[in-house]
């Protein structure tokens, strides 16, 4: 498959080369919602690089970063066409954690693969998942952790998320550092990410994204 | 009736034959971590994590408890240890926590880019005792007055036939600026500001091997932990470890080796990638404690005949499995792991919400 220069820029890292790129094609009058789609394919070349080992975290964090800043130009434009999504993901570190390492970069990728995140933060009431759903009409709920003793807590939250008869309506991914697949059986969430890539792969499929 | 020298000295050979590749009478058990005995003696959570007399003997009241073991990583706690080594502030039980919860390390962006260039022109040593003044405030004198303790601590396990084998805790530069700087930023910084970054690690190394070396002396270490969380493989690319962690690490192993001490390589998180590297450190003196991250079946088929091998009971095993899952796991390592070059324990430290009968089960496994 043929990648656009701007595309390769951003899944090779070079930072100034996609910077560049974009202010070219903002100057040349192409469209925003263009260039994003060009940025996006980018991030898509880093998400194949990191599955095949040639990139880690460290390159994930990285090209999210030239994402930003190279599509920060477009932002103004973007507010006024609203690009579409390919749907939305209500995130957080569930109750009584304050870690939010794994949980922004989940966000980070997340975002600069197409899904909205609504980013509910760190220590995450089990209700604000509930109310966030509702308020979103989100079909991804993602829940992070670091410690096993909030492993109720995440539980607590899943079953909270059934009780207002939201269940049905969402796929539930989970991940953190003593986080497994003994734990996905344990909350009862559908699917565990070891990584955020891995995460990333999972809501696209679940949305539908090839 | 064996005395408590008797003990002791049964127990050290056990884990030195271990750490020498050797086959022990027994394979040694050597449990981990600070919050679990608190919570299994009904100890708050908060004492265990400022209160260094009260911490040690719940640790070693707690894990001798259990059965045979030959010793404990590390009887003495205190939590501003983890503010010295990771340059952040941690939320702590009592304080900004209930009192009986567990210690959050509060990862926030607190050294600043300039700071790499203040350490190579200043020197690491002014530079960190200025920043822990500043930064965090008061933990300099927490840890002078929590080190004034550790012989106690040892005491303590000696008293008792137990080995302390990892009491004091030494790390790269990574792992400092990383957990300064925030790992996201400390990552960027890799890529934008590497040449930077690289000096202030060159500044800084030669004075934490010092420190190291003075502390391996002071304290007659037998070992020590030369820890690696954020650092390890499977969040950095080849290229990035090669340059940032590596050459640190084995240049710390090296001295602590030097110096007659048990490097105790304490990785969390992921390393299965870069095993073969460690075959770069001194054959048959070195410990590979991991956390249930790395597989440790492929570390034994990569390492297990040059470096002793430490774990690895998956914390979310000893908080939800049952004694059957762990008795199962343990007696799986100890026959494809041991019997030589093996030393059981936990994946990093015993999780704070452990099931009693769980963690029991692990020693028991070794009879």
């Amino acid at each position: 498959m043929s990648h656009s220069p701007l595309a390769l820029a951003v899944g090779d890292l070079e930072e100034d080369k996609a910077i560049t790129l974009v202010l070219d094609k903002l100057a040349k009058g192409e469209p925003a919602l263009a260039i994003l789609e060009e940025l996006q394919a980018g991030m898509a070349i880093v998400g194949q690089r990191f599955e095949e080992c040639e990139y880690y975290l460290s390159e994930l964090i990285y090209s999210a970063d030239i994402f930003k800043k190279a599509g920060a130009p477009l932002q103004d434009e973007l507010a006024r066409c609203a690009p579409k999504s390919f749907g939305t993901l209500v995130l957080g570190t569930v109750k009584n954690d304050i870690h939010d390492f794994g949980k922004d970069i989940v966000a980070t990728v997340m975002s600069s693969n197409g899904i909205k995140v609504v980013d509910l933060g760190v220590n995450v009431e089990h209700q604000a998942f509930v109310d966030a759903i509702k308020e979103s009409g989100a079909t991804l709920v993602g829940m992070s952790c670091l410690l096993t003793t909030v492993f109720d807590d995440m539980k607590a939250a899943i079953q909270a998320i059934k009780d207002a008869g939201l269940r049905d309506q969402v796929t539930i991914l989970i991940g953190g550092g003593p986080v497994d697949e003994a734990t996905r059986d344990y909350v009862g969430a559908d699917h565990y990410c070891r990584t955020a890539q891995d995460g990333v792969a999972a809501a696209k499929q679940v949305l539908g994204v090839s | 009736m064996a005395t408590a020298e008797g003990l002791y000295a049964l127990h050290e050979k056990r884990i030195r034959d271990a750490v020498a590749l050797k086959k022990p009478d027994r394979i040694p058990v050597v449990p981990n971590g600070p919050a679990w005995p608190g919570r299994a003696m009904g100890v708050s959570i908060a004492d265990i994590a400022t209160n260094p007399p009260v911490s040690r003997k719940t640790i070693v009241d707690a894990y001798a408890g259990l059965g045979e073991i030959e010793g404990i990583q590390s009887p003495a706690y205190h939590v501003c240890t983890l503010s010295i080594q990771w340059l952040s502030r941690v939320k702590r039980p009592g304080r900004e926590l209930p009192a009986d919860e567990l210690w959050q390390v509060d990862e926030a962006e607190i050294m600043k880019l300039e700071d790499y260039d203040k350490i190579v022109d200043q020197g690491f040593g002014p530079w960190l005792e200025d920043y822990y003044r500043t930064q965090l405030p008061g933990t300099l004198e927490e840890m002078g007055a929590f080190v004034a303790t550790i012989p106690d601590a040892l005491q303590l396990c000696r008293d008792r036939g137990l080995v302390a084998m990892t009491p004091a805790v030494a790390t790269i530069p990574y792992e400092y600026f990383c957990g300064g700087r925030s790992m996201k930023e400390f990552l960027l910084d890799l890529f934008r500001h590497g040449d930077r970054v690289q000096a202030a690690m060159d500044a800084a190394l030669p004075v934490l091997i010092e420190n190291m070396r003075q502390t391996i002396r002071g304290l007659d270490l037998m070992g020590l932990w030369i820890g690696g969380w954020r650092s390890a493989s499977e969040f950095v690319s080849p290229r990035l470890w090669n340059r940032f962690v590596f050459p640190y690490f084995k240049a710390m192993v090296e001295a602590a080796v030097e110096e007659g001490a048990i490097p105790v390589l304490h990785y969390d998180a992921n390393w299965t990638r870069d095993l073969e590297r460690l075959r770069e450190f001194p054959k048959g003196k070195c410990v590979l404690s991991l956390d249930g991250k790395t597989d440790i079946f492929k570390a034994k088929e990569v390492l297990g005949d040059h470096m002793c091998i430490m774990g690895d009971v998956p914390p979310a095993l000893l908080a939800l499995g049952t004694p059957a899952e762990v008795t199962a796991y343990c007696k799986r390592l100890m026959s494809e792991i041991g019997p030589e070059g093996f030393i059981l324990t936990s994946g990093c430290d015993t999780p704070i919400d452990a099931r009693y009968e769980n963690v029991k089960a692990m020693v028991e496994a070794v009879a």
